[in-house]
């Protein structure tokens, strides 16, 4: 599950959460221009494919931000 | 003693005094009278009511034939024609439970009010404790004797045509039935006491309390992204431009699915969102923020996922009781997973 209110679908048992943008622009960011908002999406949307492709025993983020991927980190302003 | 009430007592091999596992494949019969806890049950029943009759069937049989067991059930309990029938004790044991909870709805089909016990945990309490009345018991027989007081004060009341109290009162399973009711004092009053108990440390029962959200076991990893088809969902209301399917932007009782086989993107002239949840202007502009197949198909280009999901699922997370919000999404679970789908993304505003 792909949400910005992460922490809600955590403790509600969600398995596999990746953290998103925003409530209002969940996999990307208008703020940061077409081509990072573009980077920013790919990245969260990746991060939700690695996720599901991963072992979990229990409700587990998955944060697009943190992980140590070789895409180029986006910026939240 | 023609004013007795009849009541048709339910029991599975073992308790019948058939045997153990290696009779547990017997098919349904019908005894006369009690046998075995019955007897017991009759004692407690007193002279109001009467075992007249006791349906055995063997747990085995039971849980693989159940459509066979429940019409046979059926069958018998039409000619007895009973005012009320009660199921188990099961305890702990999963497959008598589920028997009795099939047992008491094929009773309720048939216009005949039903009572069964187990211990909560037991799948026939987690799986029928909304439609069945359930007594909650301990794990094993040795909690026999309250609980068949216990059914016993229930069935009277059922077999009288009496409604029950509300679950707390009356003691059995909550069925998540919200009625109204007069607990007598206003609600401030009320909720001082248990404040004041509360900072005393004085025990006190909430009337609100906390549903723990249901555990569920982790889906097994996708093995091979490569070679997996991926679907997506999403509760941020996504509908069609000008939404001719007319869902509503909250508290929706519906989803929508939609083929997206033609689409490389979701564009702002196909597609918006509907959700009184949130500021939906971002996602107008880009309905891709909220199902994402523009990335997707990217994705599906470079060989980094095998290929999109042909339908895409939409509803507007917002306001809908989690029981509804269960069944929608067990419908959409149950779509994905009659077309072999590997992998599901689902974003949640």
């Amino acid at each position: 599950m792909i949400s910005a209110i992460y922490q809600f679908a955590l403790t509600t048992g969600a398995n596999r959460v990746v953290r998103g943008a925003r409530i209002e622009h969940v996999c990307g960011d208008p703020g940061l221009g077409p081509d990072k908002d573009y980077a920013y999406g790919m990245r969260i949307v990746t991060t939700a494919l690695e996720a599901i492709a991963t072992p979990v025993t229990g409700p587990t983020l998955f944060d697009p931000l943190a992980s140590g991927s070789a895409a180029e980190p986006a910026h939240v302003c | 003693m023609s004013a007795a009430l009849r009541v048709v007592h339910y029991l599975n091999q073992f308790f019948a005094g058939i045997g153990g596992e290696e009779h547990a494949h017997v098919g349904v019969s019908v005894r006369d009278g009690a046998i075995g806890p019955g007897r017991a049950l009759q004692n407690v029943l007193g002279e109001t009511a009467t075992i007249t009759a006791t349906i055995v069937c063997g747990d085995n049989f039971a849980s693989e034939r159940p459509d066979e067991a429940a019409e046979a059930v059926s069958a018998h309990l039409r000619r007895v024609a009973p005012h009320v029938v009660v199921a188990g004790p099961a305890f702990g044991s999963g497959r008598y439970g589920l028997a009795c909870g099939r047992v008491c709805l094929a009773a309720k089909a048939l216009g005949i009010p039903a009572v069964t016990a187990m211990e909560p945990d037991n799948p026939g309490a987690v799986s029928f404790r909304k439609q069945v009345v359930i007594v909650p018991t301990g794990e094993s027989s040795t909690s026999m004797a309250p609980a068949l007081e216990h059914l016993a004060r229930l069935a009277l009341t059922l077999g009288r045509g009496e409604p029950l109290g509300p679950a707390e009162v009356a003691g059995y399973l909550p069925q998540g039935n919200r009625r109204v009711w007069d607990r007598g004092r206003p609600g401030y009053q009320r909720a001082l006491d248990m404040l004041l108990a509360k900072l005393h440390d004085r025990p006190f029962v909430t009337e609100v309390p906390y549903n723990a959200p249901e555990k569920i076991v982790p889906a097994a990893p996708v093995r091979d992204l490569t070679r997996a088809t991926i679907a997506m969902v999403t509760t941020g209301g996504l509908v069609r431009k000008g939404n001719p399917d007319h869902q509503v932007s909250a508290s929706a009782t519906r989803y929508h699915r939609h083929s997206v086989r033609e689409l490389e993107s979701l564009t702002p002239e196909g597609w918006e969102a509907y959700h009184a949840g949130y500021f939906n202007h971002i996602v107008n502009r880009n309905p891709n923020y909220i199902l994402p197949l523009s990335f997707l198909r990217d994705l599906e280009g470079k060989g980094r996922i095998g290929g999109v999901h042909e339908w895409i699922y939409a509803l507007p997370g917002v306001s809908t009781p989690v029981a509804v919000a269960t069944r929608l999404g067990e419908g959409i679970a149950r779509d994905l997973s009659a077309a072999g789908v590997d992998g599901c993304l689902l974003v949640a505003t």
